[in-house]
């Protein structure tokens, strides 16, 4: 087979998948309805975040908006990568997957394409939340190398992370169960990092849990390149180490427990 | 008579023009011995079955459901590893070669296995692609399909919205987008009704003309005798049965009249009933089949009066009695001791949570 098949395969999957995706109505409920909620009503409420002895100093900006775009990244990318694995589950339960393990295919193309369209969605929504972030008046500090590197954090973080939740549909092989862990552990990821609260701000205990929190060094990375001019290297690498960590331990699960899925 | 001795003369020679290797008439294509399949901790779904299918010709494969049908068809197809046995398709054996296998079949699962997210015309593209149709002839294919399968209106449509019929249809292009050697079609028309049901087997037919070797699997009677060249009755994991359904109905050599019983005190009706009828000549066997007795005998008809007689002299109630010419359902009687359900049983969907799910993968 040539090479040539493989990349049809992979991308015949992968355009599946983003047209499935684009014709759900959740997802556009997701992409875009959630975010705006977000903005409005977190920067309502917590405003006065900004104002607290110390925000300016450990963030570099005196707006929560700015601080919280970072967040509603991470928030949004978290919820759509815990969803990534449903997909799987649909497919055995419709026996759609039959029908892609006895095609003359590479099995690995059906993982390949799955998580390439993982990718493609994540990139469409963080795309949203920056126009959106752009027209409140939110900028890139660290300019347009700052917004290729923000993107590039959403995609790794995000296709890290969908190898989460795949895993957990692959072992479970139940949509439920699937989304259930996932929303029991996107919040707590979320506000035991430093995502949508400067480090020094934290209170002690939950800053003592933050500093294990692999999420915190996503937002670091993210607050840095949106807040702070001039590339912070060492903590955008860092970001990137993160995700390469995750990411081999997630996605070497995922290969294993897909594998054994699709074995014959 | 003329006419046909010469146009028997005339194929027979054609078809050794045809085909220079002695073997290719009547070869198997489909070669399996002693296939095992045993399900964790201890099901033994498959349970040492031998048959071979011919090449061009229409195998059915008869039984209710739980028998092994669907067991059997993944491991052919290399959708499920068997514990032991053999599985050879076209000379491709499904141990060492499972990717030539899929080159050259079709599939269409009991369960339809398509998008409903997609048109239909989508899910036809998609498989196009999956099968590494050239990009210039799948748009030509997919019209031709869309064309036999008598989907072209609801071609753009989501899958979703489709009825039953249509996407059981779509479901069966999908499998013949490749323009498989052989198709494998488990339960094709389980779920249609009668008048969607014969046009699937007219089509089926009508492939078949063109050379296609198709496997199916069916619970059906009607479907297996009236497409099926040749069948196997499967049960419990075992071939009970195997030959043509014509040679099948033959070996029962009989008319056959199944009798129940009404509960009225007599214990074990059957066995009374048993005793009572060993009088009666002409009878050439009784056997106890689930819910009663099932008679053989030459020319039954003649014998209903002694029949209901004797058993009336027995103190035996009739609850039941059907006098019919041997059909398969009395083929699977004779050969499994119980009658062909044919109901319907939903598949489970959905599971507790956290519980694997029990189908193979």
């Amino acid at each position: 087979m040539s090479a040539g098949d493989f990349a049809g395969e992979v991308g015949s999957i992968a355009g599946r998948w983003i047209k499935k995706t684009l014709r759900r109505p959740p997802f556009l409920f997701f992409s875009l309805v959630q975010p705006v909620v977000w903005f409005v009503l977190f920067t309502a409420a917590f405003a006065s975040i900004a104002n607290i002895n110390g925000f300016k100093e450990s963030t570099g900006t005196s707006s929560y908006l700015v601080f919280f775009s970072g967040a509603v990244i991470i928030q949004t990318v978290l919820a759509s990568a815990m969803q990534s694995g449903v997909g799987f589950v649909t497919d055995m339960e419709s026996g759609f997957l039959d029908k892609l393990k006895v095609a003359p295919i590479r099995r690995s193309s059906i993982l390949l394409g799955k998580l390439l369209s993982d990718g493609a969605r994540i990139l469409l929504q963080t795309a949203v939340i920056l126009i959106l972030a752009f027209a409140l008046g939110v900028g890139i500090a660290t300019g347009l190398l700052g917004l290729v590197l923000l993107f590039a954090i959403a995609l790794g973080f995000g296709i890290a992370w969908s190898g989460i939740s795949t895993f957990i549909a692959l072992t479970t092989r139940n949509s439920e169960s699937t989304l259930m862990i996932s929303l029991l552990t996107t919040f707590p990821l979320l506000f035991l990092s430093t995502a949508v609260m400067p480090k020094p701000l934290l209170q002690d205990n939950v800053r003592a849990i933050a500093v294990y929190n692999p999420i915190t060094y996503i937002a670091d990375g993210l607050h840095g390149l949106i807040i702070t001019p001039g590339l912070d290297w060492p903590v955008v690498g860092f970001a990137f180490l993160i995700i390469g960590a995750v990411g081999f331990v997630t996605l070497s699960a995922t290969t294993t427990m897909f594998r054994r899925a699709v074995s014959t | 008579m003329t006419a046909q001795a010469s146009t028997s003369v005339s194929k027979s020679r054609s078809a050794s023009i045809a085909s220079p290797r002695l073997t290719a008439e009547g070869d198997a294509i489909i070669h399996v011995e002693n296939l095992v399949k045993v399900y964790d901790p201890d099901i033994r779904a498959v349970d040492g079955i031998s048959f071979e299918v011919r090449r061009g010709e229409i195998f059915g494969f008869l039984g209710p459901n739980g028998a092994g049908k669907t067991t059997t068809i993944k491991v052919i197809t290399t959708l499920i590893k068997k514990t032991s046995g053999t599985a050879i398709v076209d000379g491709i054996d499904v141990d060492k070669d499972p990717a030539g296998i899929r080159k050259i079949i079709g599939y269409a699962a009991q369960e339809v296995g398509i998008d409903d997210e997609l048109t239909g015309r989508e899910n036809l593209r998609l498989q196009c692609a999956l099968y590494h149709l050239p990009k210039e002839e799948r748009d030509g294919r997919i019209s031709e399909m869309l064309k036999a399968i008598d989907l072209e209106e609801a071609a753009d449509r989501r899958a979703g919205t489709y009825s039953g019929g249509m996407r059981k249809r779509l479901d069966l292009a999908m499998a013949l987008i490749p323009h498989p050697k052989v198709l494998f079609l488990d339960e094709p028309t389980t779920g249609l009704d009668p008048q969607n049901r014969a046009a699937v087997w007219d089509y089926l037919r009508g492939l078949n003309e063109q050379g296609m070797t198709i496997f199916l699997t069916t619970q059906y009677m009607e479907e297996a005798d009236r497409l099926a060249d040749r069948l196997c009755i499967i049960d419990h994991g075992h071939i009970m049965a195997e030959g043509t359904p014509a040679s099948l109905k033959g070996s029962i050599g009989a008319d056959v009249v199944t009798l129940s019983f009404k509960e009225n005190g007599t214990p074990n009706p059957n066995a009374a009933a048993k005793a009572a009828l060993a009088r009666i000549h002409g009878i050439r066997e009784i056997q106890e089949v689930d819910g009663g007795i099932a008679i053989y005998a030459q020319d039954a008809p003649a014998l209903i009066q002694q029949i209901v007689l004797a058993l009336n002299d027995a103190h035996l109630d009739i609850a039941e009695l059907t006098l019919t010419h041997p059909t398969l359902d009395d083929v699977f009687m004779k050969y499994t001791g119980r009658k062909m359900r044919t109901e319907e049983v939903t598949p489970q969907r959905r599971t507790p949570w956290g519980a694997r799910r029990r189908r193979p993968m």
